[in-house]
Formats: C-alpha cells, sequence, structure tokens
C-alpha cells in the first residue's frame, strides 16, 4: 500500500495533522512541528532531487505511521477510511456541525452547488445537485395526483406555478415581491411613495421692494439733447451740404439705367460664319401649321356633329386627338378667347427643353410600291378555277383520294372503312369495305399503266388490290403482279424458315379472304401498327409505308414482286410522319417532325438534311424534276425548299388560317396546291427554270373555297390528274370535289 | 487574348450621361441646370438602346448628350450662377445676424455690378452661339413670336413682372413695323385659337400665333419661371434681331418711342422710324410721319396732295401710252421665263413665283376706317403691311390712328363688323352716342363707301387679289374661312373643289343610290315631317361603309343564286325570266356589281402579292396602310358630311 502511493498523496495526512493540530491544544506542537517540519522538507528534497525511494519510503512510513498513530489518537470519530472505487483509502469526514455562533447560522438552506448549468441535466438523477458538503441534494418530492389537485383546489399564498431553477421547488412570491416585480414592469420608480415631481419650495420670494435702494436725483444730462449726436448730425450736413455724401438716386432712375444698360444692341451678326451643326445635333421640330378645321369660320363639313362632341368631351383631355373642338362663328366679334392659350404655349416650352429628341427615319413612300410585281394570274393559265364534279358517297370524312396513272379513275378512302373507285363524272364505280372498324387513311394507286393496283391502308394492314374496271388483259397483268411474290415468298420461307421463326418479320404477307378477294382485294399486308401514309417507287415495285407510332419500325419498305418488308431505320429521331422515294434517283426522303432527310438506299448513306423550320410537318412533296420541295406543316406554313440551293426554305408562305394537311406537285404542268383546315385549297404557280442562276418563281394564283369545315377539320387531302390542270380535293364533309 | 471588354466603359454606355450625373458634374442647382439648358439649348436624347446606356434599372430616365454636358462646363454662366448663389448666402446670412445694412449694401452692390465683383449675366454670346448665322435665327424665331406676343398680352403678377411684358410689347411692335416697312408679311388666317401670321424674311418663312385681345386664362399648373426664362432668351434674340432687321433697311435701331403716345394706346405709332444718322447729320430723316395729328392746316395738305393723285389718276390718260411702254421693257426685262417640261420623264422643279409686289401693295390706294367693334391691331398690320398708308379708326380704339372721322371724304373703305339692325336704326337715330366721336347714326351708310366685314381683309391677303366685297358686306353670312397653310394633297379632301371631282367612283354611285331612295322617301311621304326622314337618311349615310360590305357579300350570293337558277333554267328549257325593274337602275346596279367586283379581285390581288412579302416587309406595309386607311376613312366622312349638307341646301332650295 505504501509503495504505491504516490508523493502527491501523501501530502494530505500531513495537512489534515496540522489542521487538527489547530483545532487541538498546544501541548504536543512544538515536538511535531519540529519533526514534521525536517520530514516533510526532507522528503519533498528527495522527491524533488532524485529516486531515493527506499530511503524515502522508509522515512515516510515512519513519518506516517508516527502521524496516523497521532491521528488516531487526536480524533477518531472525526472521519472514516473507506475504500473507493480503485481499492484506495477514501476519508469521509463527517458534516461540518456549525457551532452555534458561526457565522454560516443564517443560511436556512444548504445552496446547491451546481453552478450555472441547467437544472434538466438531472433529469435522469433522482438528486438535483449537491450541497456544500457535496452531498447530494435530493429533488423534492412531487405531489402524487391528490396533492396536485389539492394544489389547484388551494392556491398557497405567494403561489406563482413557477419552479425555482436553483432549488427545483415551487417558487412563491410575496406581495410586495409582486408589487415591485408590476412597478418594475410598468416602468414606475420602484419604490412605493416616491414622488418624482415634488411642488416647488419657494426659498427666494419675488417680493417687491416699496423704497428705493438709492434715493439720489435723477441726472441733468437725461433731459438735455445729446450734444455729441448734435455734432455727427452737422458732420453729417455738412458733408450733404459739399456734395461729399449723394443721396441713393431714385429707383425708377436706377431701373432705367439697367434698362438702357440691356437694351444695348449691336450687330452680333456682323461677321457670321456658317457652322455646320453639329453630327448628333436635332433642332426642334416646329409646330404644324393650322388646318381648315381651325378656322374660325370653317367649312361646314368640319363642324362635329354632336354624337362627335359628345365623345370628344367624354374622353379623357390626354386621350383626345385633337385638343380643339372645331367651332363656326359667323362674325369675327363673337369669337371668344382661347383658354388654353398659355397651357398650350407651357408644354411647348416643356417640350422644347424636357422632351427627348430622336432622328426618326420616316419612309414617305407608296405602300404598293414594297409589294412584288407578281403576275397576273390570267398569264399564268391554265390552273384550276371551279369545282367541276362533287363526288358523294362516303359516310363520314374522306381522308384520302388519288387519281389513277391514266387519270381515268378517283379512287378514294375514308372513315367508314371502305374504299371507293369514281369515274370523272361523278359515278361510283367500285368500293370495298376493308375494315368494319378501322378508317382507310389513304389510297395510293401504283403509278405505271401497264398494271392497275391500289394500294389502300386501312388501320394496320395494307391491301392492294385490283379493281375490276379496266380490261382483262391488263386485270390479268396486275394480278401476275401481285400474285408472283407467293411463290418466291414461299420459296424463302422454304430456305430460312427458322430464320423467319426467329425473327419477328416487320409484315405479315396474306390472302384478305375470300369475300374480299371476289372483290378484287387480293393481298394484305399486316404490320405492327397503323399506316397513315403510303408511296410507291417509280416503278411500281416497292412501296413505303409510314405508321408514326410505329417507334423503331415506323419506316417499311415493301417489295411486291417478292412479298417482303424491311424497315431501312433502326433509329429515327422524331415521330417520322413521311415519306418518298426520289422521281430518279435512289434517293429516299423521310420526314419527322422537324426534319427532312434524304437518304441514299445504294450507299446507304444520309445525304440532306432539310431543317423547314417549321414546328411539325404535316407533309411534303418532290417535285417531278427531283430538286425542290414543298412541305405543309401543322403551323399554317407552306415551304418551298430548293435543294441545291440551302438547307433553308426558299419560300416560306401563309395564306392560310388553319394548319396544312396535303400538299402536292402536278406531274407535269409547274403547279403545286395545299389543303388547310380552313376548307380551303390553295394553288400556286411554281415555274423552275433550267438556268441555275435563276431562281424558281412561285406566284400563288387561286384559292379555291367549297369544302365546309366540319368538327375543325376542312380539305384532308389533295391530288392532280396527271396530266390536265385538274385537282381533286378530300374533304372532312364527306365529299371529294373535283376542281377545274 | 485581347483585353476583356467591361460593361458600360465604352459606346453608347459614354456617350450619354442621365440628369443627376450631368448635375453632379456641372455642381448646381437643378433649377440653375434647367435654366442653363433652355438658355444653351440642350435637350434630352433617346438613346438607341436604354438598356445599353443605362445602369439602373428604371425606364424613366432622361439622357442628355455627355458632350453637350462637357461644353456646359467651360460656360461662363456657369461661374455667374456661382456669384450669384454666394451672393444670395452673403445676403441671407447677414440678415440671419439681423445686419440689414450690410444686407443692403450687399445687394446694392449687385445692382451696381460694374463698381463691385459683378453677379449679373447678358446673352448675347449664347445667341452668338446657338445662331452662327443670321438666318439660323430666323429658322428658330417661330416659338419666339409667339412667345413674346403671348406675354405682351399678359397681365402682370408677381411671377410675370411689367417690366417684362413692357418690353416684350415694345420688341413684338417694333418687329411689326420692320413688317410693315420692309412688307414682308405673306399670309395670315384667323383661328379659334387666335391669329396665325406668316412671313417671309430673308426667305425664311416665319409662323407665329398671336392671341386674340383678351384675358388670359391661366389653367392647370403652368410654371411661370420656366416660361420667363424662355422669355429672357426670346427678348434678347428678338432684339439683336429686330437690330440686324431694322439696320438692313437702313433704320435706326431702337426707333423713336414717345411715352405719350404709347400710354395712349397708340401701340404702333408710338415709334418713329429713323434712317441711320451719318456721321455729322443730326436730325435723320423722317421716313414714315406715322402718327397722324388731326391739325386742320395738315389736314387740308394731304387733302390736297390726295387730291393731286386723284387728278393725276384721271389726267394721266396721254401719258398711259407712254408708261404703258416703260412697262412693257421693264416686264420684259424682269419676266420671268417659264420652264415648260418639254418631254416627258424630267422631274418637275418649283419654279420661281413671278414678283409678288403686286401682291405686297395690294391695298396701296385705299383708305380704310375701323368701326369701333374691330379688332384694331391686326387690322392695323395687316392693312399697313399690304400696302395702305392711311388707316383710320374710332377714337376709342386708341390713338395714333390716320382720322378718327368717319365721315372722312377721303375714306374708301370701312370695315364692318356688326349686325344690321334695321328697327333698332330708325329708333336710335336721335339717340346720343357718348362714346364714339363720329356723328353717324348706327346703320347709317356714307355713300361711295364699300363696307366689308374684318374676314374680307384676311381672305384678300391670302389669295392675293382684292375679294368682292358683296360677298362680304356685313349682316351676310361669310364664304368659309380657309387655311392658306394647307398644302393641297392628292386625294386628300379639298373643301375648295367641288365634290364630284373628288369623290370616288363607288361612293359615287352609292351616293347616287341614296339619293334616288331619298327621292322615292320623298314621293311616298310628302306629308311625313323632314326629321324622320332626315334620321333614316344620317343612318344610311354613316352606316354607309359596312352595309357595302354586307352587301357586297350578298351581292356575291345573289350572283351565285342568279347564275345556279339561270343554269337550271337553261336545262329546264325555259326562258330566263329576269327580274323585271327600271333600266336605270339596272344599269347602276349593273355598275355597282362590277365595282365590287373589281375591288374584290384587286382585294385579292392585294392579299396574294403580300404573302411574297417578308415578314418585316410585310408588317411595314400594314403599318403604312393603317395610317393611310386613317386618313382616307377621315375624309371619306368629311365627304360623306358635305354630300349631305348639299342635298339639304337642294331640298330647301327646291322647297
Amino acid at each position: 500500500m505504501i509503495s504505491k502511493t504516490p508523493g502527491k498523496k501523501r501530502k494530505e495526512p500531513v495537512e489534515s495533522v496540522e489542521s487538527d493540530d489547530e483545532l487541538a491544544g498546544a501541548p504536543l506542537d512544538g515536538v511535531l512541528s519540529d519533526a514534521d517540519d525536517g520530514s516533510s522538507l526532507a522528503a519533498e528534497d528527495v522527491s524533488e532531487g532524485f529516486d531515493s525511494e527506499e530511503i524515502d519510503n522508509d522515512e515516510h512510513s515512519s513519518d506516517a505511521e508516527s502521524v496516523s498513530s497521532i491521528s488516531s489518537f487526536q480524533r477518531h470519530a472525526d472521519y472514516k477510511v473507506t475504500t473507493d472505487a480503485n481499492g484506495n483509502e477514501r476519508y469521509e469526514y463527517a458534516d461540518v456541525n456549525p457551532v452555534y455562533d458561526s457565522d454560516d447560522s443564517d443560511a436556512q438552506e444548504q445552496p446547491n452547488t451546481i453552478g450555472d448549468i441547467p437544472l434538466s441535466f438531472y433529469d435522469s438523477y433522482p438528486h438535483i445537485g449537491y450541497d456544500i458538503n457535496g452531498k447530494k441534494i435530493m429533488r423534492p418530492a412531487t405531489g402524487d395526483a391528490l396533492d396536485a389537485l389539492l394544489d389547484t383546489i388551494e392556491i398557497p399564498k405567494g403561489w406563482t406555478g413557477l419552479t425555482d431553477p436553483q432549488t427545483g421547488k415551487p417558487l412563491n412570491l410575496s406581495q410586495s415581491e409582486l408589487e415591485l416585480l408590476r412597478r418594475l414592469q410598468m416602468a414606475e420608480v420602484p419604490e412605493e411613495g416616491f414622488d418624482p415631481y415634488p411642488d416647488m419650495v419657494p426659498y427666494f420670494t419675488g417680493v417687491e421692494e416699496k423704497m428705493p435702494l438709492s434715493s439720489a436725483p435723477e441726472p441733468k444730462r437725461r433731459f438735455l439733447p445729446s450734444k455729441h449726436e448734435a455734432k455727427r448730425i452737422a458732420k453729417l450736413v455738412r458733408a450733404i451740404k459739399d456734395g461729399k455724401i449723394l443721396p441713393y438716386k431714385p429707383p425708377e432712375e436706377r431701373d432705367r439705367e439697367q434698362n438702357q444698360e440691356e437694351e444695348t444692341h449691336y450687330d452680333i451678326w456682323a461677321n457670321e460664319e456658317a457652322q455646320e451643326p453639329h453630327v448628333m445635333h436635332i433642332a426642334a421640330p416646329k409646330l404644324a401649321p393650322p388646318g381648315y378645321d381651325l378656322s374660325y369660320n370653317p367649312p361646314p363639313e368640319y363642324l362635329p356633329t354632336g354624337d362627335e362632341k359628345k365623345a370628344w368631351q367624354q374622353t379623357d383631355p390626354e386621350e383626345r386627338e385633337k385638343e380643339y373642338l372645331p367651332a363656326q362663328y359667323d362674325a369675327l366679334r363673337k369669337v371668344p378667347g382661347y383658354g388654353e392659350f398659355v397651357k398650350e404655349r407651357f408644354e411647348r416650352c416643356l417640350d422644347l427643353y424636357l422632351a427627348p429628341r430622336i432622328r426618326k427615319n420616316r419612309l414617305n413612300i407608296d405602300p404598293n410600291s414594297l409589294l412584288p410585281k407578281l403576275p397576273r394570274p390570267e398569264e399564268l393559265k391554265p390552273f384550276p378555277t371551279l369545282c367541276q364534279t362533287i363526288f358523294k358517297g362516303h359516310e363520314g370524312r374522306v381522308r384520302t383520294a388519288a387519281f389513277s396513272p391514266d387519270g381515268e379513275w378517283i379512287a378514294s378512302g375514308g372513315d367508314d372503312g371502305t374504299v371507293r373507285v369514281w369515274s370523272l363524272n361523278g359515278h361510283q364505280e367500285w368500293s370495298a369495305r376493308l375494315s368494319p372498324d378501322e378508317s382507310v387513311n389513304i389510297v395510293r394507286w401504283r403509278p405505271n399503266k401497264d398494271a392497275f393496283i391500289l394500294a389502300a391502308a386501312a388501320g394496320e394492314d395494307l391491301f392492294l388490290a385490283v379493281p375490276p374496271l379496266v380490261n382483262d388483259a391488263t386485270e390479268k397483268a396486275s394480278r401476275d403482279v401481285l400474285d408472283a411474290g407467293f411463290g418466291h415468298a414461299a420459296h424463302n420461307a422454304t430456305t430460312d424458315g427458322n430464320n423467319v421463326i426467329k425473327k419477328d418479320t416487320p409484315a405479315k404477307w396474306s390472302r384478305p379472304g375470300t369475300k374480299l378477294e371476289e372483290k378484287g382485294v387480293l393481298l394484305k399486308l399486316t404490320v405492327r401498327s397503323a399506316i397513315k401514309m403510303l408511296s410507291w417507287h417509280r416503278r411500281g415495285d416497292f412501296i413505303c409505308s409510314v405508321s408514326p407510332r410505329g417507334q423503331r419500325s415506323s419506316v417499311a419498305i415493301h417489295t411486291v414482286s417478292k412479298h417482303l418488308s424491311q424497315i431501312p431505320f433502326r433509329r429515327l429521331p422524331g415521330l417520322a410522319q413521311a415519306a418518298h422515294f426520289h422521281p430518279s434517283r435512289p434517293y429516299f426522303f423521310v420526314a419527322t417532325q422537324r426534319v427532312i432527310r434524304c437518304y441514299d438506299l445504294q450507299r446507304q448513306e444520309l445525304v440532306k438534311a432539310i431543317q423547314p423550320g417549321a414546328r411539325w410537318i404535316s407533309g411534303f412533296d418532290v417535285h417531278p424534276g427531283g430538286d425542290n420541295l414543298i412541305v405543309g406543316s401543322y403551323d399554317r406554313r407552306l415551304l418551298w425548299h430548293d435543294l441545291d440551293l440551302s438547307s433553308r426554305p426558299f419560300k416560306t408562305m401563309r395564306f392560310h388560317s388553319q394548319a396544312i394537311r396535303a400538299v402536292k406537285y402536278h406531274k407535269s404542268l409547274p403547279l403545286f396546291a395545299d389543303a388547310s383546315d380552313d376548307g380551303s385549297l390553295q394553288i400556286f404557280h411554281g415555274r423552275i427554270v433550267s438556268d441555275l442562276m435563276e431562281s424558281a418563281t412561285i406566284v400563288p394564283v387561286k384559292m379555291l373555297k367549297g369544302h365546309k369545315v366540319t368538327s375543325n377539320l376542312g380539305v384532308m387531302d389533295v391530288d392532280w390528274h396527271p396530266r390536265h390542270p385538274w385537282c381533286l380535293s378530300a374533304g372532312a364533309d364527306g365529299t371529294l370535289r373535283l376542281w377545274a | 487574348m485581347p483585353r476583356i471588354k467591361k460593361k458600360g466603359q465604352a459606346g453608347a454606355a459614354k456617350n450619354y450621361v442621365t440628369r443627376n450625373q450631368a448635375i453632379r458634374k456641372l455642381q448646381i442647382s437643378l433649377p440653375d441646370f434647367r435654366k442653363l439648358c433652355i438658355w444653351k439649348g440642350i435637350y434630352p436624347r433617346e438613346p438607341r438602346s436604354k438598356k445599353k446606356v443605362s445602369k439602373s434599372a428604371t425606364s424613366s430616365t432622361t439622357f442628355y448628350y455627355a458632350k453637350d454636358i462637357q461644353y456646359l462646363l467651360h460656360e461662363p454662366l456657369l461661374q455667374k450662377f456661382r456669384d450669384q448663389k454666394a451672393l444670395e448666402k452673403k445676403i441671407s446670412k447677414a440678415l440671419g445676424r439681423g445686419d440689414v445694412g450690410d444686407a443692403a449694401r450687399l445687394e446694392k452692390n449687385a445692382a451696381r455690378p460694374e463698381k463691385t465683383g459683378k453677379p449679373r449675366y447678358t446673352l448675347d454670346h449664347v445667341i452668338k452661339e446657338r445662331y452662327p448665322t443670321f438666318i439660323d435665327a430666323l429658322r428658330d424665331l417661330d416659338d419666339c413670336l409667339s412667345m413674346l406676343f403671348l406675354f405682351a398680352n399678359l397681365p402682370s403678377t408677381s411671377s410675370v413682372p411689367a417690366k417684362m411684358i413692357d418690353r416684350c410689347s415694345r420688341l413684338c411692335l417694333e418687329f411689326q413695323h420692320y413688317l410693315i416697312s420692309s412688307r414682308s408679311l405673306t399670309k395670315s388666317f384667323l383661328s379659334i385659337k387666335g391669329i396665325y401670321y406668316q412671313a417671309n424674311i430673308k426667305g425664311v418663312d416665319v409662323l407665329w400665333l398671336v392671341p386674340y385681345k383678351f384675358n388670359q386664362r391661366v389653367v392647370g399648373d403652368v410654371d411661370f419661371r420656366i416660361m420667363g426664362t424662355f422669355v429672357e432668351f426670346y427678348m434678347t434674340l428678338l432684339g439683336f434681331v429686330n437690330f440686324k432687321l431694322y439696320t438692313s433697311l437702313g433704320l435706326k435701331y431702337p426707333p423713336k418711342f414717345d411715352q405719350v403716345m404709347d400710354e395712349n394706346a397708340a401701340e404702333l405709332g408710338a415709334f418713329t422710324l429713323e434712317g441711320l444718322t451719318i456721321a455729322g447729320t443730326e436730325n435723320g430723316k423722317q421716313i414714315e410721319p406715322s402718327t397722324h395729328k388731326p391739325d386742320p392746316k395738315v389736314q387740308a395738305e394731304v387733302d390736297k396732295v390726295l387730291k393731286q393723285i386723284g387728278n393725276g389718276e384721271a389726267n394721266d390718260g396721254e401719258d398711259t401710252t407712254a408708261q404703258d411702254e416703260a412697262a412693257e421693257e421693264e416686264k420684259a426685262a424682269g419676266e420671268l421665263d417659264k420652264f415648260e417640261v418639254a418631254a416627258k420623264g424630267g422631274d418637275v422643279l418649283p419654279q420661281p413665283e413671278a414678283s409678288d409686289s403686286s401682291k405686297r401693295s395690294l391695298f396701296a390706294n385705299t383708305t380704310f376706317f375701323l368701326s369701333r367693334e374691330t379688332p384694331r391691331q391686326p387690322l392695323e398690320l395687316l392693312l399697313k403691311a399690304f400696302g395702305c398708308k392711311r388707316v383710320g379708326w374710332d377714337a376709342v380704339l386708341g390713338d395714333g390712328a390716320y382720322t378718327t372721322n368717319e365721315l372722312d371724304p377721303s375714306i374708301t373703305h370701312q370695315i364692318v363688323d356688326r349686325p344690321p339692325i334695321q328697327a333698332a336704326a330708325e329708333a336710335s337715330e336721335d339717340a346720343e352716342d357718348n362714346q364714339t366721336s363720329q356723328k353717324l347714326a348706327a346703320n347709317r351708310r356714307v355713300p361711295g363707301r364699300v363696307y366689308v366685314q374684318p374676314q374680307w381683309v384676311w381672305d384678300s391677303i391670302n389669295d392675293g387679289e382684292i375679294k368682292e366685297p358683296h360677298l362680304y358686306a356685313p349682316g351676310t353670312s361669310l364664304p368659309p374661312h380657309l387655311s392658306p397653310f394647307v398644302k393641297s394633297v392628292n386625294g386628300a379632301y379639298d373643301p375648295t373643289m367641288p365634290l364630284e371631282e373628288q369623290e370616288p367612283e363607288l361612293e359615287k354611285l352609292q351616293a347616287g343610290s341614296d339619293d334616288e331612295e331619298g327621292e322615292d322617301e320623298l314621293a311616298d311621304d310628302m306629308d311625313v315631317a323632314g326629321s324622320d326622314d332626315e334620321d333614316e337618311e344620317s343612318d344610311d349615310a354613316f352606316g354607309g361603309f359596312s352595309a357595302d360590305e354586307e352587301e357586297d357579300e350578298e351581292d356575291e350570293d345573289a350572283s351565285e343564286d342568279d347564275r345556279q337558277a339561270e343554269l337550271e333554267a337553261e336545262l329546264a328549257g325555259g326562258a330566263v325570266n329576269s327580274k323585271s325593274g327600271d333600266k336605270k337602275t339596272k344599269a347602276k346596279e349593273d355598275a355597282r356589281k362590277a365595282l365590287a367586283k373589281k375591288s374584290r379581285e384587286e382585294a385579292e390581288d392585294l392579299e396574294r402579292a403580300k404573302g411574297m412579302l417578308s415578314k418585316k416587309k410585310r408588317k411595314l406595309f400594314e403599318q403604312m396602310q393603317y395610317t393611310n386607311n386613317k386618313k382616307s376613312a377621315e375624309d371619306e366622312k368629311l365627304r360623306a358630311k358635305r354630300r349631305k349638307l348639299e342635298k339639304e341646301k337642294q331640298r330647301k332650295a327646291k322647297a
């Protein structure tokens, strides 16, 4: 135990001994103090010097033993020696018991010694701090529910409902304390009965004295004129008489002098030199000269009528077009003064110095000179002008119409799911219901004359039909064209059957069923989503279909002779809107919402991207020459593109008030047409010159109106006769119209 | 890499300063800055792009050109302003100390600037700077004259001191004297606002407005300090201009001013023009005895002279041939050759006008007398400026008349502006008229004298010829007084031309049909009071345009219907039964239809052509068309009104 005790701990018993000594009597004092002093000094020296623990310990132990023996001898009951948590001994002292006359006697309670920390730290303990002796101060017992109830019923005197943070007990305040608080709160003097404004105590009185302090008589000089002043006046008089002091000139004279001075005029422009005004100088505009209506006796037509007068009076003075009202007086003597004269002059002054000036170039030209000189439409004939025939028969909208390649027949398809073929006089020659519920979105004739084949799309199905209207030879040839692929398909199926099974085919070629076959519809082709557009290749072997919702397979090219379908694009940026083959070269145009792309099918690469700048392309057509495009858009624009010139439109035309649905070039004549939702067709003359230096001349020639607008849809499709300047339109009102 | 340019360091941002910046730079107060701007003719600018110039977010900042403000820094007036401010401070400080004597001394010193440090200023150098040549000054004289003539007619108040008014009226009268002696007044116009005058001084047209002689009503918040600043400048300007004009005529400036006559309201007569004194000669030769004293001797002499003139006119029958020859020679020398366009394609140049000396001496051989109800000042100016030497007026109109005797036999014309009252005339024959000096009864006429209303003078001047006096005789309703300043634009409505010449065909047709309708109505119900009729007609006239459009559409439909009917009829084999109607009406109907068709076609063409324009050009075109349409709509309204008025007149004539 001794060996473990560090030097520091040794001191405690020593000190305690000393303190104990003080408390005890004097007899042992000298002996102990000597011994103690020496030992303690030695011990300290040693501990500070080197580690000669052996000696030290020995000395110490002897010391300690002696001390302990003495102390135990002195006051045995003062403390207890216990073992603390570390196993060391620990002294526990008894409470200090103050005697009656100690200074501490008037401390009523043990104060909490935790210092300035919140009481909430002790929330989880049963005590709330420590007293001066290190004893725990236990949490005052909180009353149970019944006590609380009782407390609420009879409120003890001075109850505040607060808890004293020091003691954790309810804080009670006496009446005087509450009063003090109230005064402090009201910013009054805290002491009661203190008068901040006491009455003044008149220490010195203003009592008037009745008798003078001095009884000396008034001096004589107070009654005599001042000699000094008289002297000064005499001096001034003399100066005035001598003319030394001049009295002021009368103010009028002074003014006159001033005037004369002002009026000294001379030839300020005696040697004038013309100067160019500063470049930035803008001269103030002059006021407009008076017109006829400002006369005191104007011609009677300039006088305002009653209504005009009333309107003028009712408008705000600042909003009036004229600041005066013309009036007529039959004699000059009757003309009154103009009330606004001063105000108008003042406003002119303000304008002169306050109004910002700006130079504005005003075009003083005839507006008609801006208009381009367009050739007369009469010079550009022929073009369709009148409605020749109306084809009625479709129920619901007619969505599409097309002229046969020989120009004898007209095919149409509509919402009733039928395809109809008409002769030009308006008689319906053939019809077939392709689908009971889907509408026919598009019909297109095979362009070659050797066969008579009509392609029509209803929903996801593409039908190829040979209407029985032509001579047998042609019909036979047509059937042969359609049937040729069956053998090929069968052959293919046998050769790479496993391939077919493995791959999801883009389209399924099949017979449409006996009922339709009897009608002449010979082939059915099913793709993955609804077809909106069809376009034949010029040789008639390929047909491309566009189904905007078809995602990856939105554009498909079908080979009729092989019954084969291909999907040329893995991925298209945007929804495909339309696709066309180039009329002479192996190019393929695909329109998405904003861009038209031109692909080379042989090299399989992108040739050109055309940006019409329209928000949403509705359709386009390629000029038979192959170098020009017209694009129609849902944002009411018709755009002409020259492919050689730029990717931007060459001309933009906006004549329609509604979206443009379809555009079409004439095959041989320099005409093109567009169809719009506002129920009108517009015919343009568009001549292309072979000379490269000259650009195309585009002249609007005719607006064809006749279709009625039903549910915001007007004309759905437009097509041209292959040779004549005849135009065919399909309307949402259920009619087709032939214009010639 | 070049240094990165900071925003607001170059270009437009440096070219403009805001008003506050300018004031801070010049270190003067806002009123002083305003004064300086008015005198120096500095005005705010509208930068091309406000956003580039302004540093603040507020859009309502005024910008000045930075160079203008920089020039102002060297302005001598600026120093004067500062001195004035210092003096004011000294005086107020003295007053604050209660040292009245000191303050008075300071103020006195300010009034005697030549002896003390002088904070007085003149605007001479500003005028020289703003108007480097005399022509420049004349170009800017419009506002100056209008302003000074207004101030000459204002009552004196605390903000408009009497001295200023006095000086303004003096300058104006001096200017009028110049106009009279140089005969440079060209046109004048009686408007409801006042009287417009135009003079051609050294080739520059100056137009100004003079208010009628009434007490001016000051309405709203008119700041006379601002107007006073302008007037101060204009007074100096007109003083110098007058000096230059007088000396150019060989006259002395300022002319002799008679205080007594001025107090007797002689106005123009208070001045005596003198020739320039050549060194040595004491008395300037009197150019024009503008004041006429009713001295019997002088009167007699004048009469004699007048008689001689009259005799001379009568007697020089034998001299006429010689004179004519001389005149012809003169004419040949001074005649203007007329340049006529020989071949097409050349531009037409403005041709020099024939010398208008005849026009300038329009009233040369006449003597006028102004009745007391006529405005004396404008008439005196105009008559004298157009060659009339002798203008007399009633004594109540003021001093300085040629004669105040209405019965003076030399008077050839009398200007009267009162209604003829026949009944009252006899009654008041004996009544004593204590206001006027002459003893002629109210409606008595002196035989051999032309009585006209004042408008006759103005119309004669503007047209350059003496108008028929009977049109302007007292009591007759006057012909309309037209503004001589309106330049006729092709296609615009011109009240001097007959209606038929200016209305387009469509309107003419419509008017014709309206006529007939009106006649029909008349024929139908003659008994009905005219008012109903008029109402209906007026409705027609005003709703004309819209009704026309509707009709067009109807016509279209009708024509289509007609054609269909015809086709059907043909198919049926029957004859087309046309609507039986008057041939005349049918022809008119056809014409109207043809016109409607034509206009429709034109509209279609326009639409087609407009579609081919670029967006920018189309906007421009539409804007131009908008203004043109507005103008033509106004013209059309005027024509409609006139048509209606003429029709009423015809009807009245018939009845």
